[in-house]
């Protein structure tokens, strides 16, 4: 195989604690098995952060990868992944965010930089074509994010410089404060901030003069042009264009799967209040874009009038709108544009503060909190208390303290309310009601990270066509929002497609809600790009095979069958009005389908070996053996099946155990 | 008529496109480094500035430079002449608006050639904040109305003026 296009060709290895630079070559054997981003860090991950590593600890490895495509003209490529053990969960931690960082990181020659060690005084990396600088960050310490951003930026007097910070609530260690591209675009989920901290590390800072060419200039070029062609003519075009994915939450009031006052009914009458048409109307003044995209769906808003004017950011996208609103039953636009801005300046994780905050409003509003223990008054839509609580929980005063472990944690705790602390694996959920939205459901009970659906992300519910499910996946329910049978495969799918837009690194949104980069063409692309032939069966092979080894991952770290739960009330309690009403979510069914689709055990959930060998970890299968793992043998799934009890009886033997 | 690259910077997003295909028109590879147009972005303010050539007349650039490498020809563009160039940066310091650089390897001075007239940044813009337009005046030969109409209408004239620039007209 000759040179690599597309990859810089360099990973760097700095090593905190001895304050060592090693620039080593991007091997090419694993990035033709693993493409890149995503891929590339749990391969990483994997192989050199085991189960004994705490992840707070200067052993732990901060990772940020990005993939072939970013730095090129390539309309959609500009994302990178951020990885590391995450100390919310204890297990893998990963998160996806675009802007113009991951370019700046390919011009400044890197794929791939690895921070190990911890250092002994504040630092920030200043990555340039000059070399390595460890600068002094003690000014910057306690510094939110805009204000640090802007220090950085006036020391070094360059405004192409791409930064990557830390607000202060990492600093104080809080379990989902996250990595700050640019002040306004957070990879938070997972708590990477806190590991970033740890390492006493307060920005990372990427500038570079170099350049990224393509194997094939010509084909590029026309493969561009028919992707811009695509995405143009595309009826989603101009929606994204004027509302990014706020849209979503009018839609997700007429499907009803919105989590108001923390998922105990899935419509609000006060929706277009709080809707993305409506900030597109009143608030917006410009559209933004990340690197090198041709939908700038990034919106920059001002608030215009009343006790918050003059509050301006970018965004809100689906996730961070619904969470300051209905999520804690507020109705206020303008308040919940300033929480979002206050949260995300004091550098965490919006999905997860709403959870932690509407927790304990519903503790509150059932009296098993009180307003002593607190020391305020949580009633839905208070959001002048919740606004001091999302300070408390980043300075970890009083209460705050206990929230910012995360709701998993704080429950066990306060020994109360661990029913309602809706989390998987200790990440919070999403502002989307599983009952409403099935195949989602299984995807956040089996996504690799917690809660989260942009792991599988099958959109194609929304839909609610029977007739590709009955063509794709022989199963018409399987693309129906309330169907229940085909899911597995469906997910399985969707998984794989996932992890490989993740690992090429181009936006989700684009390439795969709007459909525009099947894995038919992601195949063309490499072989554009990097010059490696993969053909589509092989490329579908690397989506499945890194969802394998994420999962593998998780296994090491004892994560088993049981583990892949949705909490109790999305369960057993029917929602109870709008249009799913009455609906629970059969996880167990679901479950057994997905793990046949993998080829996963069905008692426990791991990987065969057989399935290993199949898309070639075999040093997975030796490591895992190694570490004290039954791998089953035989394919598993179909075979297994008929030697298990009724699904009924082991939904108690599930709960129970 | 001399061509024009006009930028409205009210409809830029910042997205860059424009920067990686001028570099690889002209260079075959993605380096906003090696671009002639670059965009200004300050994320806290949501800021975005595409800055390119706005081909004055007279150039400062031409006038600076030392061995006149700087050439400007018959359809306003300026010319380069690499041979001549002795790298010394006084075209770029002379530029008003910080639109030339030197390219990161060789040190020459690069600078917006409209692509022999018809530019790639503007073919490939997606929300056409970048368009070229042939420079043109129109005379309004009523200053005197203009005066008798009243502040206000002056005050509006001068915006319209302002907005017609950025369509690459200039009101007389």
């Amino acid at each position: 195989m000759s040179r690599l296009y597309g990859y810089a060709g360099k990973i760097l290895r700095i090593n905190l604690s001895k304050r060592d630079v090693k620039v080593v070559d991007t091997p090419k054997e694993v990035v033709a098995k693993y493409v890149g981003g995503r891929g590339l860090n749990a391969r990483t991950l994997y192989s050199e952060v085991g189960p004994n590593v705490h992840p707070l600890s200067p052993e732990n490895k901060f990772m940020i990868a990005s993939g072939p495509v970013a730095g090129t003209a390539f309309p959609i490529g500009a994302r990178l992944n951020v990885s590391a053990k995450s100390p919310q969960t204890g297990l893998l931690g990963d998160s996806n965010v675009g802007g113009h960082f991951a370019a700046e990181m390919k011009y400044a020659g890197y794929d791939q930089i690895i921070i190990e060690g911890k250092s002994d005084k504040a630092i920030y990396i200043y990555v340039s074509d000059d070399g390595i600088e460890f600068r002094d960050a003690e000014g910057l310490k306690g510094l939110t994010v805009s204000k640090a951003y802007n220090e950085i930026r006036r020391e070094l007097r360059d405004w192409r410089a791409q930064v990557a910070l830390i607000g202060p609530a990492a600093e104080k260690l809080v379990k989902f404060s996250g990595v700050f591209f640019n002040v306004y675009r957070p990879a938070a989920r997972t708590g990477l901030g806190a590991v970033l901290a740890s390492k006493n590390v307060k920005a990372v800072v990427v500038r570079g003069e170099g350049c990224v060419e393509v194997a094939n200039p010509k084909k590029f070029e026309e493969f561009v042009e028919g992707l811009e062609d695509s995405i143009y003519s595309h009826q989603q075009y101009w929606p994204r264009r004027v509302m990014g994915t706020s849209r979503i939450l009018l839609t997700a009031n007429k499907l009803g799967f919105l989590p108001v006052n923390h998922f105990q009914s899935s419509v609000a009458e006060y929706s277009y209040r709080v809707s993305g048409e409506r900030l597109a109307l009143e608030y917006n003044v410009k559209n933004r874009s990340c690197f090198s995209c041709v939908v700038p769906c990034s919106r920059f808003y001002v608030v215009k009038y009343g006790d918050y004017a003059g509050c301006f950011g970018e965004g809100p996208e689906y996730e961070a709108l619904a969470a300051m609103t209905v999520r804690i039953g507020n109705d206020d636009l303008d308040a919940a544009l300033k929480l979002v801005s206050l949260t995300n300046d004091l550098g965490m994780d919006v999905i997860s503060v709403s959870e932690v905050i509407s927790w304990c409003m519903e503790l509150f509003e059932r009296g098993m909190l009180s307003r002593e223990e607190v020391g305020l008054s949580l009633e839905w839509g208070d959001v002048k208390s919740v606004m001091r609580l999302v300070e408390m929980i980043a300075y970890r005063e009083g209460f705050g303290d206990v929230l910012a472990e995360g709701v998993a944690q704080a429950a066990e705790i306060i020994g109360r309310g661990k029913e309602l602390a809706f989390h998987v694996k200790g990440l919070e959920m999403i502002q989307a009601d599983p009952r409403g939205l099935k195949g989602y459901g299984l995807g956040f009970a089996v996504a690799s990270r917690g809660a989260d659906h942009l792991r599988s992300e099958p959109f194609i519910e929304l839909l609610d066509d029977p007739k590709v499910g009955a063509e794709v996946f022989g199963e018409p329910e399987a693309t129906l929002r309330l169907g229940i049978r085909g899911k597995g495969k469906l997910v399985a799918y969707y998984e794989n497609w996932c992890a490989l837009v993740d690992s090429l690194e181009v936006c989700k949104n684009i390439a795969e809600n709007m459909e525009v980069l099947p894995p038919g063409r992601i195949a063309e692309l490499i072989k554009v790009v990097t010059g490696l032939e993969l053909t589509e069966a092989e490329v579908i092979k690397v989506g499945e095979r890194i969802v394998n080894l994420e999962r593998a991952y998780l296994v090491r770290e004892g994560v088993r069958r049981r583990d892949d739960r949705l909490p109790k009330r999305f369960l057993e309690e029917p929602i109870k009005e709008g249009p799913s009403k009455g609906h629970t979510i059969d996880l167990d069914t679901m479950l057994d389908e997905y793990y046949i689709a993998r080829g996963w055990d069905l008692t426990e959930g791991i990987p065969t070996a057989e399935k290993l060998t199949e898309l070639e970890l075999i040093d997975v299968v030796d490591d895992l053996r190694r570490a004290g793992v039954t791998l089953p043998l035989g394919r598993g799934g179909e075979e297994m099946r008929s030697t298990l009890p009724k699904v009924s009886e082991r939904i108690k033997f599930y709960v129970g155990g | 008529m001399v061509n024009k690259l006009v930028v409205d910077f009210s409809k830029c997003v910042g997205c860059r496109y424009c920067e990686l295909w001028c570099s690889f028109k002209h260079y075959g590879v993605f380096s906003p480094s090696l671009s002639r147009i670059a965009v200004v972005k300050d994320d806290f303010i949501g800021m975005d500035q595409p800055v390119v050539c706005k081909f004055c007349d007279p150039a400062p650039c031409v006038a600076s430079c030392p061995v006149n490498a700087l050439i400007r020809s018959g359809d306003g563009v300026i010319n380069v002449n690499s041979e001549a160039c002795v790298s010394c940066s006084s075209c770029v310091e002379s530029c008003p608006y910080g639109a030339i650089k030197l390219h990161p390897n060789n040190s020459k001075p690069i600078v917006c050639d409209l692509c022999g007239g018809n530019p790639t940044c503007v073919l490939k813009c997606p929300t056409n904040a970048l368009r070229i337009y042939p420079v043109s005046s129109v005379d309004l030969s009523y200053r005197d109305l203009i005066k008798s109409l009243g502040k206000e209408f002056e005050k509006s004239i001068q915006l319209h003026k302002e907005l017609m620039a950025l369509w690459g007209v200039r009101l007389e």
